[in-house]
């Protein structure tokens, strides 16, 4: 087991991962995508998962984000262990506490920008409250709001998908490369978006190559073959 | 700002327009089928029975031949090719069974404009039979007397009192004696003369080409019919009961609606599998926007009700298509129909109603529910983990 980062311990942690692994079978192979890996993430902080290719940052992410389940360890998020929870029971983790952000932005074509920071409104059963408007004016797309994704430039597609993921009130934010897909000039501002939110007492745990974005976490967990390095 | 699940549904299922619409105009199609065959249906069995209504009669005795040709005679007008005597008239009337026996001479004769004119010689009794007849003015009494139908009044502008001439009747004087309210059947195109006036106008001293009978107990049918056949002139008529020839006559044209049914059922699985193929090219598109729905908090069941609402709207938008596809081709379909049944009402014979609507509406609502349960339960089905693996595809 390698757990060279290991966090501080927080006191009120949002994550915990403990021997946490994730084993693909390849052919008749096993891929360890995860090797037994131990972390805590607390609440307010912005942690960066750094590494090369293949190390396993967006199999720790996929775990993260209840989308995948561990092979090995456990792994408790906002207070509950996601190893025995039932598919329903996942769905709900995510639709209360996490938010998504993709490198790919995943925004639905069909639907305007606002209609698309609300949707996630609409699984949730939850009224519109304001609460679109004011995230779209938070992120500066308050009049794009009637546009169609591919009205948007890229930096702005972005801004759109980090409202829809904080639509919810979610207690921890995940992204994929945010700035994966952006010019670097559009990048720094969306990672300022990012400081501001975690500034906010936001928990924000991002997948990245960049060096702007993981400079601005306030922390790193690196990853290699599987592994905290 | 938040959408609704239609506006959602909508907005994905017409994601690709040209596909969506070949599916919904495969619906259509068979919604048309659908509705026309509902619309023969019914508007076939109310026409009958309005048919049988307005004859008013029980049993229809006719000279020895084809009953079906015969009732389609006595009921639509035409030239009859063989008659009855006064003593078949009195051998009717004679068996206790029959409690008004209605003698009829029926003529027809074509006209100018391609139609025709039908004269009947008739006595009172026959409004023994027409309970529901109005006459604005009265049944005829003199030779020189006729009685016409409320159509026919309105073509030729002829009102009680008036004396008019008929190339029927040629070098006659004749009063119109009274003008019959409409009635919806053929008796609106008839002109009717004392039975005595047409049978020597046209030669036929005697002669009667029906007798429309009512009997005194319609539920003892069987009993009265046995009596009709068993009189001394019963060998030389045809005794025809009326609700039997109309039952034959559905059955004989259940065949034409077993092939209508058979081209409705053929098209709505056609059309049932291309919307389900349609969703499914939709779901095996949209693979990865699926995953990115559940990791934004869609549930497996509103992945379902979003495919299965979008095959939805595509049945009903195809449905409703196919209801007005079935309305205004009602008229084709009528004479098409017309041409190739053994006998059919005056009455509109496809009546596309709301009650058809509905029913098509419901049956397409049941067709695309069908039709999305497999892919829609595919998408359900996706795994979220789908959405970070392949990026390409978004926005």
């Amino acid at each position: 087991m390698n757990t060279i980062d290991r966090s501080p311990s927080p006191a009120d942690p949002v994550i915990v991962a403990a021997g946490l692994s994730k084993t693909y079978p390849r052919g008749r192979e096993q891929v360890r995508a995860l090797d037994g890996i131990d972390f805590a993430v607390g609440r307010g902080e912005f942690v960066a998962v750094v590494g090369p290719s293949g190390s396993g940052k967006t199999t720790l992410l996929n775990l993260l984000g209840c989308m995948d389940t561990p092979t090995g360890g456990t792994l408790r998020l906002a207070g509950r262990e996601i190893s025995g929870l039932s598919e329903t029971d996942r769905t709900l983790l995510r639709r209360r506490h996490l938010g998504f952000v993709f490198q790919h932005f995943g925004l639905v074509p069909t639907l305007t920008v606002a209609e698309n920071v609300a949707l996630p409104r609409l699984f949730a059963r939850r009224a519109e409250d304001g609460r679109v408007g004011e995230l779209l004016r938070q992120v500066g797309l308050w009049d794009r709001r009637d546009h169609r994704p591919h009205q948007l430039s890229g930096g702005e597609m972005q801004r759109a998908a980090i409202a829809r993921a904080l639509v919810n009130d979610p207690s921890l934010l995940l992204a994929d490369e945010p700035t994966g897909n952006l010019d670097s000039a559009t990048g720094e501002s969306d990672i300022g978006l990012f400081r501001q939110l975690n500034a906010g007492g936001l928990t924000i745990v991002a997948v990245t190559h960049n060096a702007a974005l993981s400079d601005a976490a306030g922390r790193r967990l690196h990853l290699r073959d599987g592994r905290l390095a | 700002m938040r959408p609704s699940w239609i506006l959602f549904a909508l907005r994905d299922g017409w994601r690709r327009p040209l596909r969506s619409a070949v599916a919904a105009a495969g619906v259509a199609l068979a919604a048309a089928a659908f509705a026309s065959l509902l619309a023969f249906q019914r508007g076939y069995r109310n026409g009958m029975d309005a048919e049988l209504g307005r004859l008013g009669a029980h049993v229809l005795v006719v000279p020895k031949g084809c009953p079906y040709d015969a009732a389609s005679i006595a009921l639509h007008g035409a030239n009859w090719p063989c008659h009855l005597r006064p003593e078949h008239l009195l051998g009717v009337r004679g068996v206790p069974a029959v409690a008004v026996a209605a003698p009829a001479f029926m003529n027809a004769f074509p006209t100018a404009d391609g139609g025709q004119d039908v004269v009947v010689g008739v006595t009172p009794d026959l409004l023994g039979l027409r309970p529901g007849w109005r006459i604005d003015g009265h049944f005829p009494r003199a030779d020189d007397e006729l009685l016409v139908g409320a159509e026919m009044a309105a073509r030729r502008r002829w009102s009680p009192g008036q004396v008019v001439g008929m190339t029927a009747l040629p070098g006659r004087a004749l009063r119109v004696a009274g003008v019959l309210a409409p009635t919806g059947g053929a008796d609106d195109s008839f002109v009717y003369l004392t039975l005595e006036s047409a049978q020597r106008a046209f030669s036929h001293p005697g002669g009667i080409t029906h007798i429309l009978v009512r009997l005194r107990d319609p539920d003892l049918l069987d009993d009265a019919v046995s009596q009709l056949r068993g009189c001394e002139a019963g060998m030389d008529m045809n005794i025809v009961p009326m609700t039997h020839l109309f039952r034959t006559i559905q059955e004989l044209v259940n065949s034409t609606r077993l092939w209508l049914g058979c081209v409705a059922v053929v098209a709505l699985l056609v059309a049932g599998a291309g919307v389900a193929n349609a969703v499914l090219m939709a779901v095996a598109e949209r693979t990865r926007e699926i995953g990115v729905l559940r990791a934004i908090g869609a549930s497996r069941a509103d992945v379902f009700r979003l495919f299965w609402m979008e095959a939805l709207q595509l049945c009903v938008v195809g449905a409703a298509s196919g209801i007005l596809l079935a309305a205004g081709a009602s008229r084709f379909v009528e004479s098409w129909l017309r041409s190739r049944l053994p006998f059919a009402p005056t009455d509109a014979l496809v009546r596309v109603e709301w009650s058809v609507a509905v029913a098509t509406l419901a049956g397409a609502v049941v067709l695309g529910s069908l039709a999305a349960l497999m892919p829609a339960w595919r998408a359900s089905r996706l795994q979220p983990i789908e959405a970070i693996r392949n990026p390409e595809d978004f926005a």
